[in-house]
């Protein structure tokens, strides 16, 4: 598990620090000077590793005890006893989170893939511009910074069956009235235009960053052998944009599977379970159900796919991340 | 790729812009033409438009908010003076926009003080297993809040917690603090060691080094981890859903969300609160777009 103490993790690794880079001074000279700065490091940094470890990985172990637990939530407190599986057998057995394990999968994989083609179409653009971008950056991280509850009102507002523009617009031409948070097909494409619309912004700004920062020689050299656009950007920046997309892709996937402000309010996870992703699910089971024995397996198998899918990850784009974030 | 090279701030789209403008070249196929042009005015109309249908529709009356009209007719402001308190209504609205200050700005204080510290240690330190350390914080930094909500939520049911300021401050400045770290200590390396030296003939702590001489360098730093850390509190929804569902500690999102009776959905009321709440965010984005930008590109680009 990647969710182990950082302390604990850190002393399991070898000195394997390239010298030279981190270190203030004098590398090598005094080695009772380095362990005193050394020292220093862990004491400045205890606070925040203090404060993180208590609310986040000490939960997270917590919330897997109590997936395996028997769970009493009585008025004024709840108990422990006894380990059992029947947390986890109630959950895979249970229709709606079979559901929701697959749609939050396809969503993610349909939303973030969407984004990533419409984002870097997009940094292609802004590239080339020369003016105004600076103007369009802006505009672009409107979307991004809005309340994500905001845009979820409205986009209900704007789906609505009776007042609704989009729906004024499909009427317009002609193509009936869709009652588009009515039924489960329409109301997922309305979820996906709501996040896309949220976030293609953020991807395209972080393909952009990438893109300036390409050699230029290159393109210079594939100008003179008489390349096409095409063939340049299949053969030349696709390639040496894949760090950038590695990581982009790995936040928007990792953000993807948490889904639960937009779909919470924008349809509710209706109708039925159609919008239910696994985050919705296990705080409805917890929170209104109060079946946190359930609850926390819920979370915990949601938490341990991300851990999965994040060091599949890191196998297959190793090379491309690790020359990123070393 | 070592870690000499990979770090350096200056290396972000928004400085690197102005660079990159000074010696435009011909070099990358033809200047945009008109098809792409299209394709700019078509994004933008999509961004904005969504935006502009709020705002005319925070001036809608009671008459115009339930037809699918352009223009409010006539133009009222009646939707704010309800969300804001006037007609003896309460002010719910302003509340929830002081719990959301309270709590936003506490959070970036305290993740500004703890992540410049472990930033410094991560960043300038000998420290052993510092890059494992640092992949466990980035994987922290993304975990759903899914996997620990229940836990917490006993917790601070047990402690007397639930609906209070530090129901939210704490996860908060937990959650964000990795980013923060991650932020500070790329900009903290950039700083050249002999800034340290410097202090340390001088004779003063390394507190005092850090506060006097580091930190004015690393300035762009602390303001994008502030940007990030802020607006993250004013966003966040599922934690101060399920902690503080009392209307006195209810933040904006959860007001916005609670809304309204069962029969009808005060949309006018939604607009002008929302509208009133995305103000400070996108100035403050709007003004530090910079730093955005360097901070939405630090996780993915270096080097």
């Amino acid at each position: 598990m990647a969710v182990a103490d950082p302390l604990a993790a850190s002393s399991a690794v070898p000195a394997g620090e390239p010298p030279g880079g981190t270190a203030p001074t004098v590398v090598g000279r005094h080695d009772a000077f380095r362990r005193r700065l050394a020292r220093l490091g862990w004491s400045f940094s205890a606070p925040a590793l203090i404060v993180i470890a208590a609310v986040t990985i000490f939960p997270i172990v917590y919330s897997v005890i109590m997936s395996f637990s028997k769970v009493n939530v009585s008025g004024n407190g709840y108990s422990l006893n006894g380990l059992t599986l029947h947390n986890y057998s109630l959950v895979v057995n249970y229709g709606p989170w079979r559901y929701a394990l697959v749609f939050t999968v396809l969503y993610t994989v349909v939303t973030v893939s969407i984004e990533l083609v419409v984002g870097t179409a997009f940094a292609l653009v802004l590239e080339r511009m020369t003016r105004g971008r600076g103007l369009l950056m802006a505009i672009l991280l409107i979307p991004w910074s809005l309340i994500t509850v905001i845009s979820a009102e409205l986009w209900s507002y704007m789906y609505d069956q009776q007042y609704g523009i989009i729906d004024a617009i499909f009427r317009a031409v002609g193509l009936g009235s869709p009652s588009i948070l009515g039924s489960a097909a329409p109301s997922i494409a309305a979820l996906c235009v709501a996040d896309i619309w949220k976030t293609t912004p953020f991807v395209a700004i972080i393909v952009l960053a990438g893109l300036v920062m390409l050699p230029r020689d290159v393109y210079e050299a594939a100008e003179v052998d008489g390349a096409s656009g095409w063939t340049t950007f299949w053969k030349i920046t696709f390639p040496l944009l894949r760090p950038t997309i590695a990581l982009a892709v790995l936040f928007r996937v990792l953000q993807a599977f948490g889904l639960f402000d937009l779909p919470f309010v924008l349809t509710h996870g209706g109708p039925g379970f159609a919008t239910t992703p696994l985050a919705i699910l296990g705080y409805n089971v917890m929170f209104q159900d109060f079946l946190f024995g359930p609850g926390a397996a819920i979370a915990t198998t949601t938490a341990l796919l991300v851990v999965i899918g994040c060091l599949l990850f890191l196998k297959v784009f190793r090379a491309q991340v690790g020359s990123e974030i070393s | 790729m070592a870690t000499v090279t990979a770090n350096r701030p200056s290396t972000s789209v928004a400085s690197s812009v102005p660079a990159t403008r000074r010696r435009r070249r011909r070099g990358r196929g033809a200047p945009i033409g008109p098809a792409m042009w299209v394709a700019v005015v078509v994004v933008v109309l999509f961004v904005l438009l969504p935006i502009a249908w709020m705002l005319l529709s925070s001036f809608k009356g009671p008459a115009s908010i339930g037809t699918t009209s352009i223009l409010p007719h006539p133009w009222t402001t009646s939707n704010y003076v309800s969300a804001f308190g006037g007609n003896g209504s309460g002010d719910t609205s302003g509340r929830y926009i002081l719990n959301s200050v309270i709590v936003a700005v506490s959070t970036t204080a305290l993740v500004l003080v703890l992540g410049t510290l472990a930033g410094y240690g991560l960043g300038r330190m000998p420290m052993r297993g510092k890059l494992p350390l640092m992949m466990v914080l980035l994987m922290i930094s993304v975990f759903p809040a899914i996997a620990v909500i229940a836990p917490l939520f006993l917790i601070m049911k047990s402690i007397g917690w639930l609906n209070s300021y530090q129901a939210l401050i704490l996860p908060y400045t937990a959650f964000n603090l990795p980013f923060a770290i991650w932020i500070l200590r790329n900009y903290l390396m950039g700083i050249p060691k002999e800034m340290e030296e410097t202090g340390r003939i001088d004779g003063a702590s390394p507190l005092r080094t850090l506060w006097s001489i580091i930190l004015p360098q690393a300035l762009p730093g602390l303001f994008t981890a502030g940007i990030f850390t802020f607006t993250a509190c004013w966003t966040e929804f599922l934690m101060a859903l399920s902690f503080n569902s009392d209307n006195n500690f209810r933040t904006i999102p959860v007001g916005i969300s609670q809304f309204g009776g069962q029969y009808s959905v005060p949309y006018g009321m939604y607009f002008a609160t929302s509208c009133v709440a995305a103000i400070p965010i996108a100035v403050l984005v709007l003004v530090f777009r910079k730093s955005v930008v360097s901070g939405l590109t630090s996780g993915a680009v270096k080097g």
